[in-house]
């Protein structure tokens, strides 16, 4: 098998643009586009071409050596390679095999937006897991596993794709040995990936992280393919990040998996999400041992995705088109989503477009970071949370979110501020109230929850079109209604899981959270004075030997 | 890996000496019997594996540190480093990938508290010719310049490459059309210019004339954006080393050099132009400067103060590099403040 694609190395993609014929373009990030193309010595062969922009890529260029090499050097039939690649003035192409199924992200996003059915999804996981088995037992860390980085071809064959931000063990960082390397090479303690894929062990990147942390993404990815997004994909990532540091929201969404919407998923299903979603990266499986799980034994061949999925689907450049369309209505309406200006290209720069990924959820739902902006008011105490999430996660993903955005922006973050505090107990509370929102709506009790509430994420991103102080009365209506259904919701999950789940009093809770990060924080800052007083003593000898 | 557990475990050394015959028989025997060949190739592929995972460890296990130097000594008492690098195309990818791991491993393993693959290498520099002729193929490239990345660590090494006339060859290979195998040659070339500061000096003072001539119209001058922009990162690294402070001198005491580094000033790549001040700045800083780069500066004295005014970190950018970065960009404006009061007061004297 590895033989037979080390044959197929044996012929030679020609290095320059030339011999390439542009057909379409299928998809697109800030930094690079990916298009569909002839190969002309090769009988038109369609193959499809990645073109990095490498004056706009932020990653430092031995990143983009790496991910090169490491999509020279991988070979399995569960991951796409690089033909080659060469540059084009300031671009990088690299010339891929041409996936025409596109993206589970993309076919999920155009065709199940509820997610693909329990033997489909066996499948497309199988196919990942060897993946990933094959790139651990390389001694690689993928880092962004997720439906968008998973491509499928038109007879059913899936291929884990995007070693933007993969890292090898054996590769000795050498840019860490060498003189002040400037840029921000990512490393194993570097915040690399997207927020709702990322392991916990991620986010405290502090601990370092191995192994594990791509099965939780896979983890993650198997809720993806299951509801049609990620969990908390409807906060901002770095709410998202928050709720992850907070320990809080695991749980509760494995818990949609079991009450989710109309869906009914296998214990075998459960089990094996549940086990990748340890929160102890020690207690989640290997790969290999996931393969193992009883989940993936009558797993049907890849025709079954042919017939099941692949069929009907509009094709990869339709998909793409009717993005574009989308996403330009969009922007008609809110123009600062604007895929130009620096803070998205920040957030963008993290997920490394594959092209195939071209759905920017991170991007519609954009933060209002409550402590930016002049004259905030005494630090609340999610103040001391959010610096402690950008303490500990690295400042390069969250702070552009944060500062020099535009001031209309920063304006609203002002505004929102007073009811800050209660907003983020609001988000708290969503995630049960989105788990049970389909049911509530069912039984006619609640109307539309889920509305409401992206109501809320949203209004600070429109506030930049109408008036903003009109709203402040309107936010806070919402926030008494949102609180009072809060109740009505927990009294109905405490009915239905019969006491089990009896809600802690938020406030409460939130406290004891705050107190436990903040201890995090002391521990944190101990140990780094104890290492800068070790760093000293170290100088000083060397000084000394010198 | 598994066979490490079994009844009658072999000892890392044993290991060593069963790869070792074998690549001796896969030296010998390339056209014995397909089917017999075949078998002992595999086995030499596993031995490669297990070879690995007693340096590395594996996921059960953290490697052991007798084992290590048991196999390390064993390695280099006789000849596997050379046989493992001839036999390395007779191998398939993944045992390719494994034994460029094992032989990086090695590079670092001590004995004793000696690095016993350095005295090897000492005794055996002909090996880096392989190595770095590897860039001119294709199936190779890779494989080789990770192992040449990782003896170069060794000081010996590096100097002896870096004296070779190999080191021609790297203004050639950084500029192959093949991406990998360019910038794989670029990392080593940064390597060979930048881990090993007295030998670099040592290098760059003695060979000051052909080494700039080339780096300037070769990479400086390069039509290829990757090159410049890598050459004048690269330039930068060197000549801001304080031991290499000499050459520093001397290179911004040239008109030539000068001109060249005012046309990447303004290069349309602003990551180019953000490179190129950095040594830019060094002429601008320099406070012996000869009268021929006075008359450059102070003819363009006024284009120049203009340029820096509108010269900037990119609004994104800054923002991006947060925390560690805010403090560059404080940097980047004092030392662009300093560059524009040196210009400023410069007479054109002409």
């Amino acid at each position: 098998m590895a033989q037979d694609i080390e044959e197929s190395r044996k012929l030679t993609y020609p290095l320059d643009p030339t011999s390439y014929k542009i057909l379409k373009q299928i998809g697109n990030g800030v930094s690079a586009t990916v298009f569909k193309a002839a190969c002309l010595p090769m009988d038109s062969l369609v193959v499809a071409i990645k073109a990095i922009d490498l004056e706009r890529l932020r990653a430092n260029l031995d990143d983009v050596r790496r991910e090169a090499k490491a999509m020279t050097l991988l070979s399995h039939p569960n991951i796409l390679k690089a033909y080659c690649s060469f540059t084009v003035d300031q671009h990088l192409w690299v010339v891929m095999p041409f996936m025409s199924a596109g993206s589970l992200h993309s076919i999920i996003s155009s065709s199940f937006p509820d997610g693909l059915s329990e033997p489909s999804i066996a499948i497309v996981l199988k196919e990942t897991l060897n993946a990933l088995l094959y790139l651990h037992d390389q001694g690689h860390l993928h880092r962004d596993i997720k439906a968008g980085n998973i491509l499928v071809d038109s007879d059913g064959s899936v291929k884990l794709a995007d070693f933007g931000v993969s890292a090898s063990i054996y590769e000795p960082n050498s840019s860490q040995c060498s003189s002040f390397s400037s840029s921000s090479s990512l490393r194993f303690n570097d915040l690399a990936g997207t927020p709702y894929w990322m392991a916990p062990e991620v986010i405290h990147s502090h601990v370092g992280y191995s192994f594990k942390a791509d099965i939780w993404s896979f983890g993650i990815t198997a809720l993806e393919l299951a509801h049609g997004r990620p969990p908390l994909s409807h906060l901002p990532p770095w709410k998202s990040l928050f709720m992850r540091i907070t320990n809080r929201l695991r749980l509760s969404d494995f818990e949609k998996i079991r009450t989710g919407k109309n869906k009914k998923f296998s214990k075998n299903f459960r089990d094996m999400v549940a086990s990748c979603l340890s929160t102890d990266p020690y207690r989640r499986p290997t790969a290999d041992k996931l393969l193992k799980h009883p989940f993936f034994k009558n797993c049907r061949s890849t025709d079954f995705l042919v017939k099941n999925v692949l069929q009907g689907l509009p094709t990869v450049e339709e998909r793409y088109r009717e993005n574009l369309i989308c996403l330009r209505s969009q922007s008609k309406t809110d123009d600062n989503d604007d895929g130009d200006d620096g803070q998205t290209e920040a957030v963008v720069k993290h997920r490394r477009i594959s092209g195939w990924n071209f759905n920017e959820q991170v991007l519609e739902l954009e933060p209002v970071f409550p402590i930016d902006g002049s004259g905030p008011p005494t630090p609340t105490k999610e103040d001391n949370n959010a610096k402690i999430i950008q303490n500990k996660a690295a400042p390069s993903l969250l702070v552009p979110e944060f500062c020099f955005r535009d001031e209309t922006r920063l304006d609203v973050g002002i505004n929102e501020n007073e009811k800050v505090e209660e907003v983020i107990k609001e988000d708290c509370g969503i995630r049960e109230k989105n788990d049970l929102g389909t049911e509530m709506a069912e039984e006619g009790r609640v109307t539309s929850v889920e509305e409401q509430e992206t109501g809320v994420t949203n209004t600070p991103v429109e506030g930049v079109m109408v008036d903003i102080a009109p709203l402040v009365p309107k936010l806070r209506e919402l926030l008494e209604s949102l609180e009072f259904e809060k109740h009505a919701v927990s009294e109905i999950i405490a009915c239905i899981s019969g006491g089990e789940h009896v809600e802690m009093n938020r406030e409460e809770e939130f406290q004891e959270k705050i107190s436990q990060l903040n201890l995090q924080l002391e521990q944190e800052r101990r140990k780094s004075s104890l290492l800068e007083t070790e760093l000293e003593s170290l100088r000083c000898t060397e000084s000394h030997d010198m | 890996m598994k066979g490490l557990f079994k009844s009658k475990p072999r000892t890392p050394a044993e290991t060593v000496r069963l790869t070792r015959e074998l690549l001796i028989y896969a030296d010998i025997n390339s056209n014995s019997r397909e089917a017999k060949r075949e078998e002992k190739m595999s086995e030499l592929s596993k031995l490669i594996r297990e070879l690995k995972s007693i340096l590395y460890g594996s996921s059960e296990a953290e490697p052991v540190s007798e084992a290590c130097s048991q196999l390390t000594q064993e390695f280099f008492r006789e000849n596997t480093l050379r046989l493992l690098i001839i036999c390395l195309p007779k191998l398939n990818l993944e045992a390719r990938k494994d034994a460029t791991q094992v032989v990086a491993n090695l590079q670092r393993q001590q004995v004793h508290s000696k690095l016993i693959a350095s005295d090897y290498l000492e005794a055996n520099k002909d090996l880096m010719d392989i190595l770095v002729s590897g860039y001119e193929n294709t199936d190779l490239a890779l494989h080789y310049g990770a192992m040449l990345r990782e003896c170069i660590r060794h000081q010996c090494i590096a100097r002896y490459v870096l004296e070779s006339d190999h080191m021609k060859k790297f203004f050639d290979y950084i500029q192959l059309p093949n991406f990998d195998i360019a910038s794989d040659a670029s990392a080593t070339f940064k390597e060979l210019l930048t881990r090993h500061k007295s030998t670099v000096a040592e290098f760059l003072s003695k060979n000051y004339e052909w080494f700039f001539a080339e780096y300037n119209s070769k990479l400086l001058q390069s039509q290829n954006y990757i090159t410049k922009r890598q050459a004048v990162k690269l330039l930068g690294d060197m000549l801001l080393d304080r031991a290499n402070s000499a050459v520093m001198m001397r290179y911004v005491s040239s008109k030539d050099n000068l001109v060249i580094l005012m046309t990447l000033l303004k290069d349309r790549s602003k990551n180019i132009q953000m490179e190129a001040f950095h040594v830019f700045k060094l002429f601008a800083a320099n406070q012996n400067k000869p009268a021929d780069v006075v008359c450059i500066l102070a003819a363009n004295k006024e284009k120049l103060i203009r340029f820096f005014r509108d010269f900037t970190v990119e609004k994104g950018r800054k923002t991006f590099f947060f925390g560690s970065f805010s403090v560059k960009d404080e940097q980047f404006e004092a030392d662009k403040a300093q560059v524009v009061k040196e210009i400023t007061v410069l007479e054109d004297r002409t």
